[in-house]
């Protein structure tokens, strides 16, 4: 019974109801009680009295003519008062004159009158009283009456127990309607609550049957219970979208693989004719670039979703910009036999921001207009002041998109035509790349299309910059002053034996001397006699890792103003921050790009130069 | 009251070897004495009965030198209704004048003629004769027995223009209503 009530919102309910009537009763009853009691004397002592006066004053004529037989018959008239038991009158002189005693009662009368008052013996009330006429006293009334406060209790405690039963009647109908009205919806939650749990069925809602608190609970859950579906789809579709990425991501990696080892096959044999050679070449030079293009999204995809990506700030001119992705995708647009337009003002329009990361959102634009473009189509880049803004747009005759998907394409791995797309390179994060890149340059980015197969256009807009700003200029391309070839002492340590002997082979090319190291320990040994101008360290080397190579060959003497090269995977900012502090004077991700080996060494011939 | 007891004390301590007959006459003279006083008590007065507020409830008494004697002692200090009380003797025959109530003793000659003349001015009459109220009389003695009762006629007391208390009437032996002579 007590756990019941413990454990059911019922039970408490009714509990509290019961205890607040039964209480409130009881507290009532009891105050109630007191008061009457009190009153009841007071009450009774006055009653008589007031009987007592009428009788003395109806009674005087008798006494005042000692006429005892109208006095018998006026006393005789208390017998309608069922609780008056006797009465009797005395006369001036105090001598007992006329008696009344109510049949079946036996009473003594007093020999002499007491002084005027009431007193009470048991259950009984007696009473003097005197006859007074013209300011006279003529006599004295005597009564006695029944005095039973007790009865008069009982009576009020038979009838705080019938209204208590007639209250706990009350209490359980109104139980009954707090069992519809409370419980029953908030077990029904209860339960929907389970079986959600259960099932993991978001599409489930709890019934509501009432306005109050509890159907506004009700809502509040049934809310809750949209928002967790819809949150677990939108976790259900973003995972779909990073399982079919990953697919993607394996197929697009492969792609490259099997030209690359047929043009490896033909460079292998003997009897190859330059022409051949020449354009196996030129084919595994395409396939890596565009091996390196998709590793360099993958990075940028890690960027985006660890909220890394960044971009500087510079004045730049941004035909620059669009100039850089113009020869990023100028093969594609031959490959596929597009006619490219290309119209931009003479003067320079100066923007603050990242000429790398502008060229690659241009670039990303243009690729996606050659990719979904059928063969022998037209593209069109323009670039305009508009007001305070410098508007670029591009735009193709391609297959154009649906208005359905104008809002889904700048998110991530979305990709338009998926049967198409299997044709077309790409990881289907150009877009939302491109978006956070001009998002992070305050600039907006919107697509258009008439529909499908009408072609579409995508607008970039970004802030022009005051012509003043105009500092830095170009940088970059026109590094150092190219140095006189020097023959430089350089170290190269990877535990990828391939990479290592791959770069090494290359740097002899070039005409310097090398050493090459397959692990930290071998790196620190061969730095040490050989004292190198420039060090390739690979970070993730066995024994000693890289970061611990540099710093302990910043420690040496002879290698304190070695330039220091980290080779590494990992091209994150943080993984930058952590090369530069090990005494990195360079990061450089693999692969290498020639161009940049090239600059690095200039740097170094320079150094040593002047050193 | 307290004067009757004081008399009944003196006449009996002082007067000790006096007849039983004495004793009667005395105790019947101070027992009407008293009544004729609780009668005036039960009457109800107005104010035309009086000249001033101030002015004295009179009764008169004829033919009763006795019962006369008692009144002045019973009357002396005390009041009704706010009017002192006070007592005025007529001789036989005299017209009684300036009361509003009259006593005619048993002894008293040419009763109804007295009766008659003082009902026509307006005095309430009591009397103390087996005809009494036959006679004019608004109450009248009668004995019963040891005691001392009366009887009282609405007709005459009206015709006197007063009205008596029904407190009074409902002790009284006999009550003639209105109109009944």
């Amino acid at each position: 019974m007590f756990d019941a009530i413990r454990h059911s919102v019922r039970g408490k309910a009714i509990l509290l109801v019961l205890a607040s009537t039964v209480s409130a009763l009881a507290l009532s009853a009891v105050g109630l009680v007191l008061y009457d009691l009190r009153a009841y004397e007071r009450q009774w002592t006055t009653d008589l009295t007031t009987q007592a006066e009428i009788l003395a004053r109806a009674s005087a004529p008798a006494l005042a003519f000692d006429d005892r037989a109208t006095a018998a018959k006026d006393l005789a008239l208390l017998k309608v008062r069922p609780f008056m038991l006797a009465g009797a009158l005395y006369t001036r002189s105090g001598e007992l004159f006329a008696t009344y005693t109510k049949p079946g009662f036996d009473t003594r009368f007093p020999p002499r009158p007491e002084a005027e008052g009431y007193s009470i013996q048991g259950d009984q009330l007696s009473l003097y009283h005197r006859v007074v006429e013209e300011g006279e006293a003529i006599g004295t009334v005597y009564l006695v009456a029944y005095y039973r406060p007790w009865s008069r209790l009982v009576d009020y405690l038979t009838i705080i127990g019938l209204v208590m039963i007639a209250s706990l009647a009350v209490t359980a109908l109104l139980s009954g309607w707090l069992q519809s009205a409370i419980t029953m919806p908030i077990l029904e939650v209860a339960r929907v609550a389970r079986e959600v749990m259960s099932q993991r069925d978001y599409s489930l809602r709890a019934r509501k049957t009432t306005d109050d608190e509890i159907g506004e609970l009700v809502d509040s859950f049934n809310a809750m219970l949209a928002e967790s579906g819809r949150r677990a789809q939108e976790l259900r579709d973003a995972d779909q979208r990073k399982d079919e990425f990953l697919a993607t991501l394996a197929h697009e990696l492969r792609n490259p693989l099997a030209p690359l080892r047929n043009a490896l096959e033909i460079l292998r044999m003997r009897d190859v004719d330059p022409a051949t050679g020449e354009k196996a070449r030129q084919m595994m030079q395409r396939q890596l670039a565009q091996m390196v293009r998709l590793v360099d999204d993958l990075l940028d995809v890690s960027r985006i979703t660890t909220g890394k990506l960044a971009v500087r700030r510079e004045p730049l001119v941004l035909q620059a910009a669009v100039n850089d992705a113009l020869e990023t995708v100028r093969p594609l647009v031959e490959t596929r036999r597009h006619q490219l337009d290309v119209s931009m003002p003479e003067e320079p329009l100066m923007v603050q921001g990242d000429r790398t990361r502008l060229a690659q959102v241009f670039s990303n634009l243009l690729n996606n207009a050659a990719k979904y473009t059928e063969p022998g189509g037209r593209l069109w880049i323009s670039l305009e002041a508009e007001g305070e803004e410098a508007v670029v747009r591009v735009r193709d005759s391609g297959i154009g998109l649906d208005p359905h998907a104008l809002s889904t394409i700048f998110d991530m791995f979305v990709q338009v035509d998926r049967s198409l797309e299997r044709t077309q390179a790409g990881l289907g994060v150009g877009l939302t790349l491109a978006k956070r890149l001009v998002m992070l340059h305050e600039g907006t980015i919107a697509g258009r299309s008439e529909g499908g197969g009408l072609g579409s256009e995508f607008e970039v807009r970004l802030k022009l910059a005051a012509a003043g700003e105009e500092g830095g200029g170009s940088q970059g391309l026109s590094a150092s002053p190219a140095a006189p070839p020097r023959r430089l002492r350089i170290l190269v340590a990877d535990d990828n034996v391939d990479a290592a002997t791959s770069l090494a082979d290359l740097l002899v090319a070039r005409g310097h001397d090398i050493r090459v190291a397959h692990d930290g320990a071998q790196a620190l040994f061969a730095a040490r006699g050989f004292e190198p101008d420039v060090a390739f360290l690979d970070i993730g080397m066995p024994k000693v890792h890289g970061y611990e190579v540099a710093r302990r060959l910043r420690e040496e003497t002879a290698t304190r103003r070695t330039l220091l090269v980290a080779l590494t995977g990992w091209g994150r900012e943080d993984d930058r921050q952590r090369a530069k502090e090990a005494g990195f004077d360079r990061h450089v991700v693999k692969p290498p790009d020639p161009a940049e080996i090239d600059r690095i060494l200039d740097v170094a011939s320079s150094r040593t130069a002047t050193a | 009251m307290a004067a009757v007891r004081a008399l009944l004390a003196i006449l009996l301590v002082g007067i000790a070897t006096a007849a039983a007959g004495q004793r009667t006459e005395a105790t019947e003279a101070s027992l009407k004495a008293a009544y004729l006083f609780k009668f005036a008590g039960y009457i109800e007065w107005s104010a035309t009965d009086f000249a001033s507020p101030e002015a004295p409830i009179a009764i008169g008494v004829v033919g009763a030198d006795e019962i006369a004697a008692e009144l002045y002692r019973i009357v002396a200090g005390r009041s009704i209704a706010g009017h002192p009380v006070a007592v005025k003797r007529f001789a036989e025959g005299e017209a009684a004048r300036g009361v509003q109530m009259l006593f005619v003793g048993r002894e008293a000659s040419k009763l109804a003629g007295t009766v008659r003349a003082a009902q026509a001015q307006g005095i309430l009459v009591v009397t103390d004769t087996e005809r009494g109220l036959e006679m004019g009389g608004a109450i009248n003695f009668v004995p019963q027995g040891e005691r001392l009762g009366f009887e009282v006629s609405l007709d005459s007391a009206e015709k006197s223009g007063h009205r008596i208390s029904s407190r009074m009437l409902n002790v009284a032996r006999r009550v003639v209503q209105k109109g009944a002579s």
